[in-house]
């Protein structure tokens, strides 16, 4: 018995053994779906899509959702949605504007100019950053960031000029998106800089040999071969930023308000919150079935929300293989 | 006959069964033709042109003067003190074993060894009479371009491949119909112009290996420097590809100062018009293509050339 074991195997029952393990992945993707889909089917069946829209505070209308029965009639799934994801598409977006910028001048830094030492220093550092469970990102947050933020950046008379409609406790949007950069910045970095070193020497070099400098070669070349590189890690990094809920629910502000630009200075002080940490500060009212129902709608469109990421991610990409060896 | 025809008869009967052996092979079938067509009417042409300047010691002004130049990586010297002047228009070939300098010294002179961290020179180049280390190095290099052994097209299309330096150099981005003149014109000098007409937007690394180098020669003749480094640059090809390059190097040598590293003393026989010997750092002989080959002055050259050693 422990002979047959032992044999190597033919390649192809090893071919089937894999074949077996993907076809296992997908079907759990699939399932997934199926299940998120089934339990916010309620949701969808009573309120159709203009629980997408506008209207009235999400925290209200799950907080009244908590208290229905337990045969909840059709008129107790209203909700509306947008602040959450308004929430969501204004910390992700930020968020992922800044780690981009930040990732693609590190990445450049690191391995086109860095002295030796330092790039041999710099690159286990990043991905240790980019290992660092998100939470304690958002302990520092709560613990250290928000109450500097509250003694030193917020003045008594902007808390006082919106306090009939928001408390400004130094949690909110700038926080949110300085945490939420923090925690995608490293493995952007890391994958920009992985894509980078994997441009040949020779074509940084020959364009340096036509008269560019050191600078102009690197953009000129190398960040224009890396392109879908680069897409394909902004696009990860998105997924990312939309799915985080943990840190966000922890300095967000704990309030569903819809952070107004026009406020100036203030708008990075509104409390805001995302379609994850929402989910993450209503769990506990689950045994509700509106909410239940809510929460798996929310799910729902978060999943949808990645899905076309990498899609577009990918669409995008297509046409920029076109100069590839291998397309 | 000149010792030039001999070779040049010598090489194209030579190469004449391999083109006709390969012409049944279908893969490339315009390399082949550019071959037997190139070699039909380039060969008598530059037999002529070269004969004529075998025995002058120069064929132009003085463009490129080193004076007692040293190349050291770190403290060990990589070249050492070597002396020596190229003039407007000749073909200049660097030859001696591997680790002798060779290319080192020739990425000293558009100062690309400045990338490599712990390299310095000492002695004077001097380009037209300017000191090279006192001249922005990125002018320096659209003056002196380079092509290397290797060929390294960028990842784009032909047309953006050859109209690189030319957008990147200049302030304003020039747009297409600026350009394109430019770059048919480049592809032309670079005989590759026929085999790429019509799809310049084909991705570039499509090509094959021989293509690949004339359009990295395109590419360095585009801005129209005076100069061009040539590092090895057949040491890649196949026979076939080696010829064109050899040819087009005759053709561009008319208008182009050219210093080229090769490691195949025959090229050098076939294309130079004077021949630098190095060995271990040191300059050992420079001279006449001819009289290095038939009559060298120094021991080490005659047993190099012998293949004694290397």
């Amino acid at each position: 018995m422990l002979d047959r074991v032992r044999r190597p195997w033919s390649d192809h029952s090893a071919e089937r053994l894999l074949g077996a393990v993907a076809c296992l992945l997908a079907v759990g993707i699939i399932l997934m779906i199926v299940f998120i889909v089934r339990g916010a089917w309620p949701t969808f069946s009573h309120e159709g899509l203009s629980w997408l829209g506008s209207g009235g505070s999400p925290d209200s209308q799950l907080g009244a959702m908590a208290y229905t029965s337990s045969k909840p009639p059709p008129s107790a799934f209203v909700v509306h949605a947008w602040p959450l994801i308004y929430g969501t598409i204004l910390t992700a977006g930020f968020a992922v504007l800044f780690a981009l910028a930040i990732s693609l001048a590190a990445s450049i830094f690191i391995v086109d100019f860095a002295p030796p030492l330092v790039r041999r220093t710099m690159k286990p550092i990043i991905r240790l950053l980019a290992a660092v469970p998100g939470v304690l990102y958002g302990l520092v947050g709560i613990l250290v960031l928000v109450p500097l933020i509250n003694k030193y950046l917020v003045t008594e008379s902007e808390q006082q000029s919106v306090a009939n409609v928001i408390q400004l406790t130094g949690g909110g949007l700038g926080i949110t998106i300085v945490l939420v950069t923090l925690m995608i910045t490293p493995i952007m970095t890391a994958l920009i800089t992985d894509a980078l070193e994997s441009v040949p020497r020779a074509w940084r070099e020959g364009a340096i040999a036509l008269g560019l400098n050191p600078l102009r070669a690197t953009l000129a070349v190398s960040l224009r071969a890396i392109r879908p590189a680069i897409i394909a890690a902004t696009g990860l990094a998105a997924a990312r930023a939309i799915g985080e809920a943990i840190v966000v629910s922890m300095v967000s502000g704990g309030n569903s308000f819809a952070p107004n630009p026009a406020d100036g200075k203030i708008f990075f002080f509104e409390p805001v919150e995302t379609l994850g940490s929402e989910i993450v500060r209503v769990a506990e009212d689950l045994g509700a079935p509106a909410v239940h129902s809510t929460l798996y709608a929310f799910a729902a469109l978060l999943l949808f929300s990645s899905f076309a990421l990498s899609l577009s991610a990918y669409l995008v990409k297509l046409p920029l293989r076109r100069y590839q060896v291998s397309s | 006959m000149s010792a030039r025809e001999r070779l040049a008869n010598a090489r194209s009967g030579k190469l004449r069964p391999a083109a006709r052996q390969s012409s049944e092979n279908v893969a490339l079938p315009i390399d082949n033709l550019e071959l037997t067509a190139d070699l039909m009417s380039v060969t008598p042409e530059k037999a002529d042109s070269t004969t004529q300047v075998a025995g002058t010691a120069a064929h132009g002004r003085e463009r490129l003067r080193l004076d007692d130049v040293s190349v050291f990586y770190g403290n060990t010297p990589a070249v050492k003190n070597v002396s020596l002047s190229i003039s407007h228009g000749e073909v200049l070939a660097l030859i001696g074993p591997s680790g002798c300098g060779k290319t080192t010294l020739l990425r000293t002179l558009n100062r690309l060894t400045e990338l490599t961290p712990n390299a310095s020179h000492s002695g004077q180049i001097l380009l037209d009479g300017d000191e090279i280390d006192e001249l922005v190095d990125t002018d320096l290099r659209s003056r002196i371009s380079m092509v290397f052994q290797q060929p390294n097209p960028f990842p784009m299309s032909i047309f953006d491949n050859v109209g690189f330096a030319l957008r990147e150099q200049s302030r304003r981005r020039p747009r297409r119909p600026e350009l394109e003149p430019l770059v048919n014109q480049a592809l032309q000098r670079a005989g590759l112009y026929e085999e790429v007409r019509g799809d310049l937007g084909r991705s570039a690394l499509r090509l094959s290996g021989g293509q690949q180098q004339r359009l990295c020669i395109a590419r360095a003749i585009a801005q129209k420097p005076e100069i061009l480094l040539m590092d090895e640059p057949c040491s890649a090809l196949d026979p076939r590809s080696t010829a064109v390059i050899e040819d087009l190097i005759g053709q561009l040598s008319k208008d182009l100062t050219i210093v080229i590293v090769t490691h195949n003393l025959q090229q050098a026989r076939r294309i130079a018009d004077r021949v630098a010997f190095m060995y271990l750092g040191d300059l050992v002989e420079i001279g006449e293509t001819e009289q290095i080959f038939t009559a060298p002055r120094e021991q080490q050259t005659r047993e190099y050339i012998a293949g004694v050693f290397g």
